[in-house]
């Protein structure tokens, strides 16, 4: 059942392709997609633009998630902190970041480390929020029982805080990468010269519509491989507690 | 020194200490002007890109395409999630086109959707809606399978059946997720919109942003970003507060 309607919308795409009901220029059959994949990613450039994809996002999320981690969980433990910071991150995270990009351009230059940190923001502030909300919804009787058993300070937070956070914590880290990808891609058609997101965009202007859906249909299997992938790791990790948010 | 402020100074204080900051840093020099300009010389330009009707002409567009895409999604995904949640057969059958299609960002359904469609602005709002449309019905799905079953059970008991069903049950269960999905399909409506505008479109706040980006007008940059900005906060907390205020037995399953 899983696999069967996916099956039955390609067999009824190829059939039309075939009879030319679809146009076969805009809409190549799906037999003839997936032999150009192939194609491309054994004799082509695919794979390279595939592993520059996955090289600036696996980038992109760690700067996000190493500054980002510790942010969260600061500024839930001190109020202070929360108040001075809270103004920016309430106000940046809903901006999209995209337009964050022509700055960045005028700040480092066209090239990697503005693709890079464009996909860092859109995760970095979806990070900080998650983890606060972690802290911040934490049972304040575990809090209570540590100290009851003289747990304080780095000792109080190994061993309640951070196991009590920890799953909106990687909700945060799952969320963020998904929304790092939206960028890079997004980055990638607009700006960058290589990438999955660059090769949908050259071949869309130039008209080569079975190399574009199979680039497209690489990013649609990466985004997969990424959310049920993070999702089964989570699941297996973090087996005391249910994910906080299932989207 | 009135109560809000003592509770809530600093979060008062530090946007303010960092404006006069900037302001100073590239009155002196300290920062370079001509790509950060003060905030004063900001200010000022976005004041005349308002009279001048520049920038209201791009916020309108940008706000005309935002609306007609949330409304696509919103309807048209409300309905399928609702679907969705009552037929497992229909879930089962679409989950795995959902699984595949959800995940890959809106920005990439512009060049199917401009085989599909004439381009212009049909095609910038089906690419806007595309992804909010997938999560405003996941959510929703998500919000009709959380009902308790045995209020479903208890309901059909009394004799709801058929629309009666849905009307009395299903829909409030599940309004809590579909408010969710809303929010964060909007949300993700004006991410796809920008980028959209900044690949295809003349007009709208996108082309607006980048085009002064090419020509290096750094001020119209910064007045872009800041309506962008605004207009985010402003969708995302108004959306907030209009539940509070309509629905206030309404919880949003993930606020913020």
């Amino acid at each position: 059942m899983a696999v069967a309607t996916p099956l039955a919308l390609l067999a009824l795409w190829e059939v039309a392709a075939r009879l030319a009901l679809l146009s076969p220029q805009y809409f190549p059959p799906p037999t003839a997609i997936a032999a150009g994949l192939a194609e491309s990613l054994v004799a082509g450039d695919l794979g390279e633009h595939l592993a520059i994809t996955v090289a600036r996002l696996a980038m992109a999320f760690v700067v996000a998630a190493v500054p980002g981690v510790p942010l969260g969980l600061v500024m839930g433990l001190a109020r202070p902190v929360r108040q001075a910071v809270d103004p920016y991150i309430a106000f940046l995270f809903p901006v999209p970041k995209i337009a964050m990009l022509p700055f960045l351009l005028i700040l480092l230059g066209v090239g990697e480390p503005a693709f890079v940190l464009t996909g860092a923001l859109s995760a970095f502030f979806q990070i900080v929020i998650s983890t606060l909300a972690g802290v911040q919804t934490m049972d304040p009787r575990l809090l209570e029982v540590g100290e009851n058993y003289g747990a304080r300070g780095a000792r109080l937070f190994r061993a309640i805080i951070l196991p009590a956070a920890l799953p909106a914590i990687f909700t945060g880290l799952r969320l963020g990468l998904g929304l790092a990808l939206v960028a890079v891609v997004a980055v990638e058609f607009i700006a960058a010269k290589s990438g999955l997101g660059h090769l949908v965009y050259r071949h869309w202007q130039m008209l080569g519509t079975v190399d574009m859906y199979g680039a497209f249909a690489l990013v649609g299997a990466l985004g997969l491989a990424l959310t049920r992938g993070l999702r089964a790791l989570q699941s297996r990790m973090l087996t005391w507690q249910e994910d906080p948010g299932r989207l | 020194m009135p109560r809000w402020l003592t509770d809530h100074g600093i979060a008062v204080v530090s946007p303010v200490l960092l404006v006069a900051g900037w302001e100073w840093a590239s009155a002196t020099g300290v920062l370079r002007e001509a790509l950060f300009p003060r905030p004063t010389t900001v200010a000022r330009h976005l004041g005349q890109l308002v009279t001048d009707g520049t920038l209201e002409r791009h916020t309108a567009t940008t706000l005309v395409r935002i609306a007609w895409a949330f409304a696509v999604s919103a309807v048209l995904g409300v309905a399928t999630g609702l679907a969705m949640g009552s037929w497992r057969r229909l879930r089962e059958a679409l989950d795995p086109v959902f699984a595949v299609v959800y995940p890959i960002p809106s920005v990439l359904f512009l060049p199917l959707v401009s085989f599909l469609v004439p381009a212009g602005e049909v095609a910038v709002v089906i690419t806007t809606a595309v992804t909010s449309f997938f999560l405003v019905a996941l959510t929703t799905m998500h919000g009709v399978r959380q009902i308790d079953p045995l209020v479903v059970e208890a309901a059909t008991h009394y004799g709801a059946r058929g629309w009666r069903l849905f009307t009395a049950v299903l829909l409030p269960g599940a309004l809590p997720s579909v408010f969710t999905g809303l929010r964060l399909g909007l949300g993700y409506a004006l991410i796809v919109v920008i980028a959209v505008e900044i690949v295809a479109a003349g007009r709208g706040l996108g082309a607006f942003l980048w085009l002064s980006w090419q020509v290096l007008k750094v001020e119209d940059m910064y007045a872009a970003f800041l309506v962008v900005a605004v207009l985010g906060a402003a969708l995302s907390y108004g959306l907030a507060a209009l539940r509070a205020r309509l629905l206030p037995w309404v919880q949003d399953v993930a606020e913020r």
